[in-house]
C-alpha cells in the first residue's frame, strides 16, 4: 500500500541549528554519526523484522512448512489409512478432527494435503518469477521488434480470463501435480515480464549501466550483474504474492475436480464432497478451507511486509 | 478523441487474432478425437465412414488450414453444436451469459457500494481503528477462497438459521411475474455477496490509496487553504480526482466477475457461464467450453477499451492525439 511518508523533509537536528548571533563565533564541529555501513538488503531485512503483521505471516508459513515436510511422522494415520468403522465420525481422541464419508483421519490428510498445495504454491511461484524475469529482461534489454513481439503476446494471454482456461488445460493435463505447476505457470508470469521489462528500462539508461558497458562488459554480463540484481526486490515481492495466488488456483482447480485427483489428498478436493454432507457433518468442509485461508492469508501478509521493507520511498 | 478511438480499435485486431490463435489450440489439444468421441459405442461404424467423417469435417488438413477455416466458420457466428445439449453452442452460451448476469450485475453495484465508502474513510483516518479493520478486511478479501466462503455461508444462512435456499435458481411451480421475482432474489442473495466480495476488497484497497494520494496534493491543501469547508474539500477537489483511476478499475472488474463465475455458480449451482465451463469441460464437450473462453477473452478486451476511454474523458490532463 502506499503509505508514503508525511514529511519528506530532512530533520532538524539540535547540534545544526542555524543559531543567530553564532556566525562570527567558532563553528561547532558538527556532530558526526558514526557511519555504519549497512546494504539495501540489511536495512530490508531490519525493517521487515520490525514489521509484526509479516512476522506473524512469516512464522506461520515456517510452521505450516514444517509440518508439511513431517507429515509422515506426525500424522496419526497414513493418508489412505480407510476407518471403516468410523466414517464420517466427529472429533475423537482416535481421529482428532474426524473422520470424512470414506473413513479417512481428516487430519492426517489435512497434513499431507498441505504438502501438494505448498509444493504447488513454491513452484509455480518460482517457475513463474523465472519465466517472467526472462521475458522481462529480453524485452526490455533489446526492445525493437522483440519487445513488440513478446509485449504484444503478455497483452493476449493477459486477455484470457483465468481461471476458465486454467479449468480447460488442467483437464488436458490429467490432474497431475507437474501438469497443474505447468498450467498455472503458463498463466503466471506476465506479471513479472512486465514489471522487470519496466525496471530495464529505466536500468538501462542509468550511469552505472553506461559505466559497465563502456568497460566493456557484455550484454550478457550486464543483464545478469546489472540489471537482475537491481530488479530483484520486485520480483521477490510478487513471486511471494504469487505463492498464496497459485495455492487458491490450485485448491479452486481441486475443488472443481480438475486439479490433483483422490487419492492423494489436497485442500481443495477435500472440499470437493464436504458439500454434500454439510448438514451432517459441516466441520468436514471446515477445515481444508480454513487451511487455505491461513496460508494465502499469511503469504500475503509477508508479501506486503516485503514490499514495505523494500520501498526505498518509506522511513527506514 | 475520435482519432485515438480509431487507433485503439485497430490495435485490438492482433490481439483478437492471437486470442483467437490461442483459443483455437485449446479445441485441437482437446483429448479424444473428434470423430472416436461422435461414433463411440457404435460398432457398425465402418473403417471408410470415419475416413470420410474426418475429410468432411477437415481432421486431416494441416493446422494453419484448419485454423482458418474456423476463423471463417466463426466469423459467420458458427461454432458448432454443443454435444450435450445439442443445440447451438451459441445460443447455449447466450442463455447461460444472461443467467449469470442476475450475479455479475448486482455483485458489481454491490462492491462498488461498499468498496467506494469504507476506502474514503479509511484514506481520511489512516491509520484509526477504522482503517486497519478495513486494512483487515480487504487482507480477508483476497485471501479466501471464494468457493468454501460460499460453503460456509450456506451452512450459516440455509443450514443453520434456514433463511435462504443452500442454492438453485428458482423454486420450481413459482408464477411468474412479482412472486417469481421475490423467489430469484432469495436464491441470488449468497452467490452476489460472494461473487462481489474479491472485487470489493481489491477496490477498497484501490480506493484507499487513491485517496491518500490525492489527499496529499497540493491543490486539496489550497482548497484547505481558501476556508471552503472539510466536506467541500473532500467531496469536490479530493474524491472527485480520487475516482479517476477507480473508473479503470471499476471497468476492468466486470470482466474479471464474469471470469470469477465458476467457482461461484459451482457452489450455489447457478446455471451461467461459469458452470457451463465447468460442466462442459467435464463432460467433454469442448466446443462449448472454447466458445464460453472466447466471450470471456473479448469481454475483457472490450471493457479494457472502456477503461481507457473513459480515463481519457474523465482526466483533462490526458490528451492523445
Amino acid at each position: 500500500m502506499t503509505d508514503a511518508g508525511d514529511d519528506g523533509m530532512a530533520e532538524v537536528r539540535p547540534g545544526e541549528s542555524s543559531g543567530r548571533g553564532v556566525a562570527l563565533a567558532v563553528r561547532p564541529t558538527p556532530r558526526v554519526r558514526p557511519v555504519v555501513g549497512q546494504s539495501y538488503w540489511q536495512i530490508a531485512l531490519a525493517r521487515l523484522r520490525r514489521h509484526r503483521v509479516a512476522m506473524f505471516g512469516g512464522c506461520t508459513i515456517l510452521v505450516l512448512v514444517a509440518t508439511a515436510v513431517l507429515s509422515p511422522w506426525i500424522a496419526p494415520y497414513a493418508p489412505t489409512h480407510i476407518d471403516l468403522t468410523n466414517r464420517m465420525s466427529l472429533p475423537s481422541w482416535r481421529h482428532p478432527l474426524g473422520t470424512d464419508e470414506l473413513g479417512h483421519d481428516v487430519l492426517t490428510r489435512l497434513l499431507y494435503a498441505g504438502r501438494v498445495s505448498l509444493t504447488v504454491g513454491f513452484s509455480a511461484a518460482l517457475a513463474s518469477a523465472l519465466v517472467g524475469t526472462l521475458v522481462g529482461l529480453v524485452s526490455g534489454f533489446y526492445g525493437g521488434w522483440l519487445d513488440n513481439v513478446l509485449m504484444r503476446f503478455v497483452d493476449i494471454m493477459l486477455s484470457i480470463p483465468d481461471l476458465p482456461i486454467l479449468i480447460i488445460l488442467a483437464r488436458y493435463f490429467g490432474g497431475s501435480l507437474l501438469g497443474i505447476i505447468l498450467v498455472i505457470t503458463a498463466f503466471g508470469w506476465m506479471g513479472t515480464a512486465r514489471l522487470v521489462r519496466g525496471e530495464v528500462l529505466k536500468l538501462k539508461r542509468t550511469d552505472f549501466v553506461e559505466a559497465a558497458r563502456a568497460l566493456g562488459a557484455s550484454n550478457a554480463r550486464i543483464m545478469l550483474r546489472h540489471l537482475v540484481p537491481n530488479t530483484l526486490a520486485p520480483v521477490i515481492v510478487a513471486a511471494t504474492l504469487a505463492v498464496g495466488g497459485a495455492i487458491l488456483t490450485e485448491a479452486a482447480l481441486s475443488y472443481l475436480g480438475f486439479g490433483i485427483q483422490p487419492p492423494t489428498p489436497s485442500w481443495g478436493n477435500m472440499l470437493q464432497n464436504a458439500q454434500d454432507f454439510i448438514w451432517r457433518t459441516p466441520l468436514l468442509a471446515f477445515w481444508p478451507g480454513l487451511m487455505i485461508f491461513l496460508t494465502v492469508l499469511c503469504f500475503n501478509f509477508f508479501g506486503d511486509g516485503l514490499r514495505d521493507a523494500f520501498d526505498p520511498r518509506l522511513k527506514p | 478523441m475520435g482519432a485515438y478511438l480509431l487507433r485503439r480499435l485497430l490495435q485490438m485486431i492482433p490481439l483478437v487474432l492471437g486470442i483467437s490463435v490461442i483459443v483455437f489450440m485449446v479445441l485441437v489439444m482437446a483429448p479424444g478425437d473428434p470423430v472416436d468421441l461422435l461414433l463411440a459405442g457404435n460398432p457398425r461404424v465402418r473403417a471408410e465412414d470415419i475416413q470420410l467423417l474426418r475429410q468432411i469435417y477437415g481432421l486431416d488438413d494441416p493446422l494453419h488450414i484448419r485454423y482458418l477455416k474456423w476463423l471463417a466458420a466463426a466469423l459467420r457466428g458458427d461454432f458448432g453444436y454443443s454435444r450435450t445439449y445439442q443445440i447451438p453452442v451459441l445460443d447455449l452460451v447466450w442463455d447461460r451469459i444472461g443467467n449469470s448476469m442476475w450475479l455479475t450485475v448486482p455483485s458489481f453495484f454491490l462492491a462498488l457500494a461498499v468498496a467506494v465508502p469504507v476506502g474514503v474513510y479509511s484514506a481520511l483516518r489512516q491509520y484509526s481503528v477504522a482503517d486497519y479493520a478495513a486494512t483487515f478486511f480487504t487482507f480477508f478479501g483476497v485471501s479466501i477462497p471464494a468457493f468454501w466462503f460460499g460453503i460456509m455461508m450456506i451452512y450459516v444462512f440455509a443450514v443453520v438459521l434456514r433463511v435462504l435456499p443452500p442454492g438453485g435458481f428458482s423454486t420450481p411451480g413459482v408464477p411468474p411475474g412479482w412472486p417469481a421475482l421475490v423467489d430469484r432474489l432469495q436464491y441470488m442473495v449468497l452467490p452476489v455477496v460472494v461473487l462481489s466480495l474479491l472485487q470489493m476488497a481489491a477496490l477498497t484497497r484501490y480506493t484507499r490509496s487513491s485517496m491518500l494520494e490525492v489527499i496529499r496534493q497540493d491543490y486539496v491543501r489550497t482548497a484547505r487553504a481558501k476556508g471552503l469547508a472539510e466536506a467541500v474539500v473532500i467531496r469536490r477537489h479530493a474524491l472527485r480526482n480520487a475516482l479517476i483511476p477507480i473508473v479503470t478499475i471499476l471497468a476492468l472488474s466486470i470482466p474479471a466477475l464474469f471470469a470469477g463465475a465458476p467457482l461461484t455458480e459451482t457452489v450455489f449451482a447457478w446455471p451461467g457461464i461459469g458452470r457451463l465451463i465447468v460442466e462442459s469441460v467435464g463432460g467433454g464437450d469442448y466446443a462449448t467450453a472454447q466458445v464460453a473462453l472466447l466471450f470471456l477473452a473479448m469481454l475483457v478486451l472490450v471493457f479494457n477499451l472502456l477503461a481507457d476511454l473513459a480515463y481519457a474523458l474523465l482526466d483533462p490532463r490526458i490528451r492523445y492525439d
